[in-house]
C-alpha cells in the first residue's frame, strides 16, 4: 500500500482553525442575545437557502439537545423558496433568525434587513467574503476560509455546535438572563435621532403608509419618498419616511 | 465553564448577578477551549485513521468507477451530515460528481416505512429496494450503536455492499461486527466533537477518493474499462 503522504504531525485540517478562533467573541455575545431571547419566549427560525442540511442540523441540536437534562428550545428549519413570505407571516416580534450562507447570499441578505422591521434579533453564520458589520446583530464570520470548504469540512458544524453549547451556558447565570433595559439616560433609539428601518405593508391614499416596526404595525409619513409598494424598505425618523431603501442595498 | 464549587452555598449571588462582562469573557475563553479541544481530536483521527482511509479510499473508488453509488445514512444531528456527505459527493466543491444520496431525504418514504415497517426498518428496506452489489453503504452514528443503521448494514452486507460505519466513543455495535466492512471511530465521549471530527473524516475520505480517481494506479486500468465516468 502506498503510505499516505499527508500523514505526519504537522498534517493540516482541511479547515483553518486559525480562522475560526476570532469567531469566539461573537460568539459569546450571540449566545447570551440568543439566550435572553429564548427566556423572554423567542422561537428561532433558521434558513440556509444554499445548505438546508446546516439549516436543519442547527434546528435539531436546539430542539432536541444532545445533553440529557437541557431544555428543549423552539428551534424551526425553513426551508420555502418564498422565505420572505413565509417568515413575514410567521414572525413574531422578539423572534430570532440565524442564517447560515456565504455573503453573496441575495435571500439571506433579503431577510435580514427587514430582521429590525421585523423586530428580531438576527445572527448570520458564514465564511469568506465578510458581509457589512450591519448585516446582522451577531455575524459568525470565518474569513479567509472558501465557504464551501467551511460548510463540507466541519467548520459550520463547529459554529453552530458552539453556539448551541454557550447559549446553555448563560441559561445557568439565570440573573443575566434578564435583557438590561433598552431605554437609559444615555441612549435610546426611540427617543434619539436615529432613524427606525421600517417595512411598507400597505401605502394609503393619504401619503401616508402602514409600516411594520420592530415587528409592530404603525403609520407614517411618505410625502418625502413618494407611494413605496408593499415590501419596500423605508427609513423613518420622527414618524416620516426621509429614505426609501433601495432593494438589494444594505 | 463550572461554576465555582461553592456557588451552591449560595444561589442568591448567580440569581441576583447583573453584569454580563464576565460571563462574556469566560464564554469566549470557553469558545476557544472547545474549538482547541476539536482541532486536537480531528487531527489525532486522521492520523489514527489515515491507513484505514486509503484502503477504503481505494475500494469506494474502485466501485464508484464499476458505476456503484453511495448511499448515506443516520439519525439527528448525523442524518444532516449524511445529506451533506451525500451533497459533498454529488456537487464536490472540485475534481469529480460522484452518485450519492441520503436515505433521510424523501419525508414520504422515511413516513411510510417508519408507520408500517417500523423505525429500526427505515433505512434497510431502501437499500432493499435500491442497492446493488458495486454500491457503499455508509451509516453514521456518534454511539454507533443506532439500531435502524445496524439493521441497514446487516441487509447491504447481504447485499454484497461495502458497509461503512462513522461512529464515536468506543464504536459501539458498529466495532468489530462482521456486518461493518470498515468502522472509523472518533474516540470522545462529546457527540459534538465526535461529529466535527467525523466531519473531518468524511472530508478526508472524499479528498483521497477523488486523488484515486483523478490519477488511476496502472494496476487499475481493467477496472476502469467500461466504465462511465
Amino acid at each position: 500500500m502506498v503510505s499516505n503522504p499527508l500523514v505526519s504531525e504537522q498534517r493540516e485540517l482541511a479547515i483553518d482553525f486559525a480562522a475560526l478562533e476570532p469567531v469566539s467573541d461573537n460568539l459569546a455575545t450571540a449566545a447570551l442575545s440568543l439566550a435572553r431571547r429564548f427566556a423572554a419566549g423567542a422561537t428561532m427560525w433558521c434558513v440556509s437557502p444554499s445548505w438546508p442540511a446546516h439549516g436543519r442540523h442547527v434546528a435539531v441540536e436546539f430542539v432536541h439537545p444532545v445533553i440529557m437534562g437541557k431544555r428543549a428550545l423552539p428551534a424551526v428549519f425553513v426551508d420555502d423558496d418564498d422565505l420572505l413570505g413565509a417568515l413575514r407571516v410567521m414572525v413574531r416580534p422578539g423572534d430570532l433568525v440565524v442564517a447560515l450562507g456565504n455573503s453573496k447570499d441575495g435571500k439571506i441578505a433579503s431577510l435580514l434587513r427587514r430582521a429590525e422591521a421585523w423586530g428580531l434579533t438576527s445572527v448570520w453564520i458564514g465564511a469568506g467574503v465578510h458581509p457589512p458589520a450591519s448585516a446582522a446583530d451577531h455575524l459568525l464570520w470565518v474569513d479567509g476560509v472558501d465557504p464551501d470548504v467551511a460548510g463540507t469540512s466541519g467548520g459550520y458544524v463547529l459554529l453552530y455546535h458552539l453556539l448551541w453549547e454557550l447559549v446553555h451556558v448563560v441559561f445557568e447565570h439565570p440573573g443575566l438572563l434578564v435583557e438590561p433595559p433598552a431605554c437609559t439616560d444615555e441612549v435610546c433609539i426611540t427617543c434619539s435621532d436615529e432613524g427606525r428601518l421600517v417595512e411598507v405593508i400597505e401605502a394609503g391614499e393619504d401619503n401616508t403608509a402602514l409600516v411594520l416596526a420592530e415587528g409592530h404595525r404603525e403609520r407614517v409619513d411618505t410625502t418625502l419618498v413618494g407611494v413605496p409598494v408593499p415590501g419596500d424598505l423605508l427609513l423613518v425618523h420622527a414618524g416620516t419616511a426621509i429614505t426609501a431603501l433601495e432593494e438589494g442595498g444594505w | 465553564m463550572t461554576p465555582e464549587p461553592t456557588n451552591f452555598l449560595y444561589p442568591f449571588i448567580d440569581s441576583e448577578e447583573r453584569d454580563s462582562t464576565a460571563l462574556l469573557v469566560d464564554l469566549a475563553e470557553s469558545a476557544r477551549g472547545k474549538m482547541a479541544q476539536s482541532r486536537e481530536l480531528q487531527l489525532s483521527t486522521l492520523s489514527r485513521c489515515a491507513d484505514v482511509v486509503e484502503t477504503l479510499a481505494t475500494e469506494m473508488a474502485a466501485r464508484f468507477a464499476r458505476g456503484g453509488r453511495l448511499y448515506t445514512f443516520g439519525n439527528g444531528g448525523s442524518a444532516t451530515d449524511a445529506e451533506m456527505t451525500a451533497e459533498m459527493f454529488r456537487h464536490p466543491i472540485s475534481g469529480r460528481p460522484l452518485p450519492a444520496w441520503p436515505l433521510v431525504e424523501d419525508r414520504a418514504v422515511l413516513t411510510a416505512l417508519a408507520n408500517d415497517v417500523g423505525f429500526e426498518l427505515v433505512f434497510s428496506r431502501q437499500l432493499i429496494a435500491h442497492a446493488r452489489p458495486d454500491d457503499i453503504a455508509m451509516g453514521l452514528s456518534t454511539s454507533g450503536n443506532s439500531n435502524n443503521v445496524m439493521h441497514a448494514f446487516a441487509e447491504a452486507k447481504h447485499r454484497g455492499l461495502l458497509t461503512i460505519g462513522l461512529a464515536g466513543y468506543n464504536g459501539g455495535a458498529m466495532a468489530d461486527n462482521d456486518k461493518v466492512d470498515y468502522c472509523l471511530v472518533v474516540r470522545s465521549d462529546s457527540v459534538h466533537r465526535i461529529q466535527e471530527a467525523q466531519d473531518a473524516l468524511v472530508f478526508e475520505l472524499w479528498s483521497v477518493i477523488q486523488r484515486h480517481l483523478a490519477t488511476p494506479p496502472l494496476t487499475d486500468h481493467r477496472s476502469m474499462e467500461g466504465s462511465s465516468l
